[in-house]
């Protein structure tokens, strides 16, 4: 009779460990884990939507030709959803209902990713280093939080520090903000706001619209305004033009920038007028000693990869895909989807990302909440902190 | 006074009930991924509603509209505003909302007196970059940019929830707009739209008061428009400026285009035309060409609509409805066509 029973404990456990296992893991087959990646191929963001996933092909196939994730090879799908919002939806159902994709990847954009909140919860489904710093991302109280995973500081946190920086530098700086006046420039004033209430300052604001290439107006209210500290929300275009439409004003802040700005571009660009600019970056930077660059810049030469399209965004995909493919090395060897967010749960303090050390447990997605600051000096982009919170 | 397409009746609307009753149904028993296509077709529907009152403003009384996205966008913040912030129950608000954005309409059809043509069209956009430019500024209510969270929409105590739901929701609204524009284009008020269409002066010797006709036109797009916006915002959870761009403007006018301006089918048969070339037809060019060429298609659906838009003005300008209608003619009279006429 014990026996009969254990034989029926055992069968019943078997059945419920059989049913975590298959039954609940789409995308997953013997020799292929397929994921979904939703990208800007052909919108206002067209540039990145065809870097960052590059870059992140480039370590799934390092990870692929050195035998996958426990022996499974990974497959990247990529949607182009034109950085709209309604078209990301979309792209995510076709890419959960159609593709049965084993988990969501980089899917670009602030509006576009808290579009998908819904579909995430319908379908439990985590999305791991979605390409935005919003700090919305990691915002546990906002739906569908429990299944993202943010890898990057918080454009909030990220105006904070640098404001604090500038007054560190100068304690009677007056600081200004020319900021994107959208959902990108909206996370930033956050974090100006709540400096301004935390120091007792006021900072100057002025906003642009996405896709401005005239800031003579905001250049011109930011001299008037005496601003010795001016930081820029905007990508790379924006920096470049507001720098020398200063220059051209004979007006010399002390420029700075969110870490969009932080494209090498923006120096290359920006000759003289860009001399000085100090941009806030969540990564180490592409073309430094440390380990995981150094990996970067060996696998682009031997994938032939372009000079024009490595640095900052291609990085990037690649520094996120290290991240992703960590947690599926930590989903185990039956991944589920509840496997992986479990996996990433685990992160602690990790450093293998060549990103700043990342923790996530179950009352934290937001992965990273500081900074190094990068200065162009001579041309060159150099670090000049050490990561700040 | 007569319609382009006489023969649009009304046998055709049983028929489109049996199918939107069936298709679920349909899709279910051939696909394990039937709710991503229920997804599509309920983008169809909201869109059916929009596109249909467009065609009464534009086909019907010859009114451009460019920015009728942002007609959408008031319905679907009003919607979420009034639900989700003031505490207003969905069906009360599914019939607010729409008479707002309707009202913003009555209040877009005063320039409209005055003007006609590209310039009423660069008003209307205009009027698009108002409302984004609006939304953002009432962040208090809007969260600005950042985009507003909407509930699911409860009727009769029943929460709406998920594909299967939203999509008999969304038709069972998106037939009664077609039934409904069909009817109201056929009464006085159809005849008096077709009138100041096709001669102001003619219209306004024959007694219609045009600054009347005209507002009410837009006052009944703007109504249709808001209420797409509603069903969106409630079906899909979350909106934001972004999800209202001048650019779904263009695609709501292709799609009337495309379908034949003019008509009620039209419309309808334009924007299932286009959402599904969008969502279906468009991936496939755009893989057999990355398969076979080793391209990357990039912005490819932009070159394909804008070559469907060219070729059908020029090729078919009464669109897809109006080439239906030549082929059933043509079949009616075989073997007797006058050959003329179908060249």
């Amino acid at each position: 009779m014990k026996r009969i029973n254990a034989i029926i404990i055992i069968s019943i456990t078997l059945v419920m460990f059989g049913c975590d296992g298959s039954a609940g893991s789409p995308g997953i087959t013997d020799n292929e884990i397929l994921i979904g990646n939703v990208q800007d191929l052909s919108g206002p963001m067209k540039e990145l939507g065809q870097i960052i996933p590059a870059g992140s092909n480039l370590y799934f196939d390092h990870v692929n030709n050195n035998g996958g994730v426990h022996g499974r090879k990974i497959r990247m799908l990529v949607e182009d959803a034109q950085y709209n919002p309604q078209k990301t939806v979309a792209a995510v159902k076709k890419l959960i209902e159609k593709e049965q994709v084993f988990c969501l990847y980089n899917v670009i954009g602030t509006s576009p990713t808290e579009a998908i909140r819904p579909l995430l919860a319908e379908s439990e489904i985590p999305l791991i280093a979605p390409a935005t710093q919003s700090g919305t991302m990691s915002d546990m109280s906002r739906p569908a939080a429990e299944y993202i995973f943010h890898t990057d500081t918080g454009y909030d946190i990220q105006s904070g520090i640098l404001i604090e920086y500038a007054k560190g530098m100068d304690e009677n700086a007056v600081i200004g903000v020319i900021y994107q006046d959208d959902d990108y420039g909206e996370n930033v004033l956050k974090g100006v706001e709540e400096s301004e209430a935390e120091m007792g300052i006021t900072v100057q604001k002025e906003s642009f619209q996405r896709g401005a290439t005239d800031f003579a107006g905001q250049v011109m209210n930011m001299m008037k305004g005496g601003c010795t500290h001016v930081i820029i929300a905007g990508i790379v275009k924006e920096p470049i033009i507001i720098m020398k439409t200063a220059e051209a004003m004979g007006y010399a802040p002390q420029f700075m920038g969110i870490s969009p700005t932080m494209d090498h571009r923006v120096s290359l660009a920006a000759g003289a007028a860009g001399e000085g600019f100090i941009s806030a970056n969540f990564a180490q930077l592409w073309n430094s000693d440390y380990d995981v660059p150094k990996l970067y810049r060996e696998l682009c030469e031997r994938a032939d990869v372009p000079e024009a399209m490595m640095g900052m965004y291609h990085y990037y995909g690649f520094s996120t895909a290290i991240v992703l493919v960590e947690g599926l090395k930590r989903a185990g060897k039956n991944p589920t989807r509840k496997k992986l967010i479990r996996g990433m749960e685990t992160f602690n303090n990790w450093d293998g990302a060549g990103t700043q050390p990342l923790t996530y447990n179950r009352n934290d997605h937001a992965g990273a909440e500081s900074v190094i600051l990068v200065q162009i000096l001579d041309g060159v982009q150099t670090t000049i902190t050490d990561w700040l919170k | 006074m007569k319609g382009r397409y006489e023969d649009e009746n009304l046998k055709w609307i049983p028929a489109l009930i049996a199918l939107v009753i069936v298709i679920p149904f349909m899709l279910k028993g051939m696909t394990f991924s039937y709710k991503y296509y229920l997804y599509i077709l309920n983008t169809v529907g909201i869109y059916i509603i929009l596109t249909v009152g467009l065609d009464i403003l534009s086909g019907y009384t010859g009114l451009i509209s460019l920015g009728h996205a942002g007609f959408m966008a008031i319905g679907a913040y009003s919607s979420a505003i009034l639900v989700d912030q003031v505490g207003l129950p969905f069906g009360l608000s599914l019939i607010i909302s729409p008479i707002i954005a309707g009202l913003f309409g009555f209040i877009i059809g005063f320039p409209a007196l005055r003007i006609s043509g590209m310039y009423l069209g660069l008003t209307t956009m205009g009027f698009g970059f108002i409302i984004r430019r609006l939304i953002i500024a009432l962040r208090e209510w809007t969260q600005g940019s950042g985009g507003l969270v909407v509930s699911s929409p409860e009727l009769f105590g029943f929460t709406i929830k998920g594909d299967w739901a939203n999509y008999f929701l969304v038709w069972t609204f998106a037939v009664l707009t077609i039934v409904a524009s069909r009817r109201m284009m056929k009464s006085k008020i159809g005849r008096a739209f077709m009138a100041i269409r096709d001669s102001e002066q003619a219209a306004q010797a024959s007694g219609i008061n045009i600054a009347q006709y005209k507002m009410m036109s837009f006052f009944i797009s703007g109504v249709f428009a808001g209420l797409a916006g509603v069903l969106m915002a409630h079906t899909n959870h979350f909106i934001s400026t972004d999800h209202f761009d001048n650019m779904l403007s263009i695609y709501f006018i292709i799609m009337v285009l495309v379908g034949g301006i003019g008509t009620i089918y039209g419309a309808v048969l334009g924007t299932i035309f286009i959402v599904l070339l969008e969502n279906l037809i468009v991936p496939i060019i755009e893989k057999g060409l990355h398969e076979m060429f080793q391209v990357k298609a990039g912005d490819i659906e932009s070159l394909i609509f804008g070559l469907i838009m060219f070729l059908f003005i020029i090729f078919q300008p009464t669109g897809l409805y109006g080439m239906w209608l030549k082929i059933r003619i043509y079949w009616k009279l075989f073997p007797f066509n006058p050959k003329q006429r179908f060249t």
